[in-house]
């Protein structure tokens, strides 16, 4: 239990100013899986868990964009509430174990869509405070309003790793017994889903018109080259 | 006529519109109609800019690009219409311009408007504008990008009214 | 012209535009960040009624990408100083901020989010897929490479060329740049899917026939994604599957 709750502490300082990296400050997108993964579990101990696991979701949401109002999957929080959560179970887990994990957390993770625009909605009030102290001519005051979004983003981003973390251990508890030996057995189809469902969508929603095509011929070239040498 | 989708959509061409509705709809050309944008050609030189040179892009106001329209110009082409406000709407709608679904993606807040989604904030006279539509047979409904779920006008007007 | 802000505080705006969508809101977006980076300098530009008109000005509604906001700051930035010196200027802020907005906004979501980040992952993905950590690093690399020379020269140009940045963006033609950066991705991620898919058939000794088949998985993902089905909503139906024949097989 002590190796839990001191997971879950560091996974919610790297949760929190990665929650903010994302949207809030600088964005240098180190908030991707594909770093904030790695980065966990190297804190945790076991960089590699992170790495496959962040390899498998910036995969899976290669295309979705955050653009304008519309609020994307919170893949930062899910990718650090697996790695935390298949390493508060076991230092070095198996192939099946992290799929495993993944698949249970990744439901979980839609909640970060609530506590997000829930963040948003309690930066409008910034806003209209910010607008009334400006008409007193308290103009600094209204600029530092500002920086209480962050705050907000931040609390959003603890809330949502939290219900992931903790609402995932619980529900692992529960699924491990009765999942594991399936997924063992269907590890490496389950693995190849994440690229093949994440190209799939990226091909459908991209606008280059010679997507397909492209894809296609590249698809077939390295396969037609590995299996010839 | 092959119109793909018709929006109402304050920012008019933004990333939305180029990076989630053209793919999913398909569309080759966007037609701008705003009698706004005419008085700033600087402003219609950066928006054309914006958009790849794969896809045609027309801007001019309601009257010109319905009497285009009209004239068979995008009949060959699969287009995406795009309106900054329901008043633009409604008189391209009166003048012959017809369409038979509306998407309303951004309606930007003012004053005396209310805010009837995240994205979408309405006064009488746009609730007014949109009945109209909706008298003529105009399926009106809200959605941002694709993947969003689609909700109707009714039930987006809140219960005590505007 | 004489210039009446100081280096730092031109600095100083720099480093506080990054935090531009620190209080995103729902109704008027990034308003209170600009008001926030703009901040330091207005209060040196005006002062009494002007500044709190200038600030008032710049709380209104804005919504840009966050790398290409610069270049739109930095253009009302030098429009204001030019206005408070008592010269005259083509476009006034305000109007200048409405009209370049969601332009800007359309080329930065294609060129950085559509375009260089996907392309950066695929490349890193490479990476990782070897079991390298240099997988990340690389990331951050071919990311921020273009992010932060988007911010640093965008601003820069914005701050000396004022309205006249919108000929020059305009010429760059970035969504074009966008398009190639997205087909590049496209056949980078072909490619990774068709190793991906070898390794797993030469790991259980299948025909590479089977290869054929999950190419035929992607193009139906994408189909059932266009027919309104979530990327998750498939991979959690696709795991059932995998498990289910797991169990039957």
């Amino acid at each position: 239990m002590t190796l839990t709750l001191s997971t879950y502490f560091i996974g919610s300082c790297i949760a929190v100013l990665a929650g903010l990296d994302r949207m809030a400050a600088m964005q240098t997108m180190f908030s991707r899986p594909i770093v904030v993964a790695p980065l966990t579990g190297f804190v945790l101990g076991n960089p590699m868990v992170g790495l496959q696991i962040g390899a498998l979701l910036e995969l899976l949401w290669l295309g979705r964009l955050p653009v304008g109002a519309s609020i994307p999957p919170d893949d930062t929080q899910i990718a650090v509430g697996a790695t935390a959560l298949c390493l508060s179970v076991t230092p070095a887990p198996t192939l099946s174990y992290q799929l495993l994990c993944l698949l249970v957390v990744l439901p979980l993770g839609k909640i970060g869509e609530f506590f997000e625009r829930g963040a948003r909605h309690l930066n409008l009030r910034l806003s209209t405070r910010a607008e009334a102290l400006c008409d007193q001519g308290e103009g600094g005051r209204a600029e530092r309003q500002h920086l209480i979004g962050l705050f907000h983003f931040a609390l959003a981003s603890l809330c949502t790793f939290s219900f992931v973390y903790w609402g995932g251990s619980f529900l692992l508890g529960i699924l491990a017994p009765w999942l594991l030996s399936g997924v063992s057995g269907a590890a490496s189809w389950l693995y190849l889903l994440f690229p093949l469902v994440g190209a799939g969508c990226i091909l459908a929603s991209i606008n280059v018109q010679r997507a397909p095509t492209l894809f296609l011929a590249s698809f077939v070239s390295v396969s037609l080259l590995l299996w010839l040498l | 006529m092959s119109i793909v989708l018709v929006r109402v959509d304050s920012r008019l061409i933004h990333g939305q519109v180029l990076e989630a509705w053209v793919p999913h709809t398909s569309a080759r050309c966007i037609v701008v109609m705003s009698d706004d944008l005419m008085s700033s050609p600087m402003e219609k030189m950066i928006m054309e800019a914006s958009v790849p040179s794969s896809i045609k892009v027309f801007i001019g106001g309601v009257t010109e690009m319905v009497s285009r329209f009209k004239s068979g110009e995008f009949d060959k082409l699969r287009t995406l219409v795009l309106f900054a406000n329901s008043q633009d709407v409604l008189s391209a709608y009166r003048d012959g311009f017809i369409f038979n679904k509306l998407n309303l993606g951004n309606m930007h807040a003012g004053s005396g408007k209310v805010p009837c989604s995240c994205t979408i904030y309405l006064d009488p006279t746009d609730i007014e504008n949109l009945n109209e539509l909706v008298a003529g047979g105009v399926e009106v409904g809200s959605r941002c990008v694709p993947t969003d779920t689609q909700r109707s006008y009714k039930k987006m007007i809140p219960k005590g009214g505007v | 012209m004489n210039r009446l802000l100081s280096r730092g505080t031109i600095i100083l705006v720099f480093i506080r535009l990054g935090l531009l969508q620190a209080s995103w809101n729902f109704q008027r977006l990034q308003n209170l960040g600009v008001l926030y980076a703009l901040g330091p300098a207005l209060r040196r530009l005006f002062e009494g009624e002007d500044l709190k008109a200038a600030q008032q000005r710049h709380l209104e509604y804005f919504n840009s990408h966050p790398y290409m906001a610069p270049a739109i700051l930095g253009a009302a930035l030098a429009i204001e100083e030019t206005q408070a010196a008592g010269g005259t200027s083509v476009v006034k802020a305000a109007e200048f901020k409405k009209m370049t907005i969601a332009p800007f906004a359309a080329m930065g979501d294609a060129l950085f989010w559509g375009g260089i980040r996907p392309l950066a992952a695929c490349t890193a993905l490479f990476f990782a897929f070897r079991e390298s950590l240099w997988a990340p690093l690389v990331f951050l690399l071919l990311f921020n490479i273009p992010h932060l020379l988007f911010t640093i020269v965008g601003f820069w140009l914005g701050y000396r060329r004022k309205h006249h940045i919108l000929e020059f963006i305009a010429q760059k033609r970035l969504p074009d740049v966008a398009v190639r950066a997205k087909e590049m991705m496209v056949v980078l991620l072909g490619a990774l899917c068709s190793l991906l898919v070898f390794t797993l058939l030469s790991g259980l000794q299948k025909s590479p026939l089977w290869a054929g088949l999950s190419l035929f998985f992607v193009f139906a993902a994408g189909w059932l994604f266009r027919k309104g089905a979530s990327a998750l909503c498939l991979l959690l139906i696709g795991a059932f599957l995998c498990i289910l024949s797991g169990y039957l097989l």
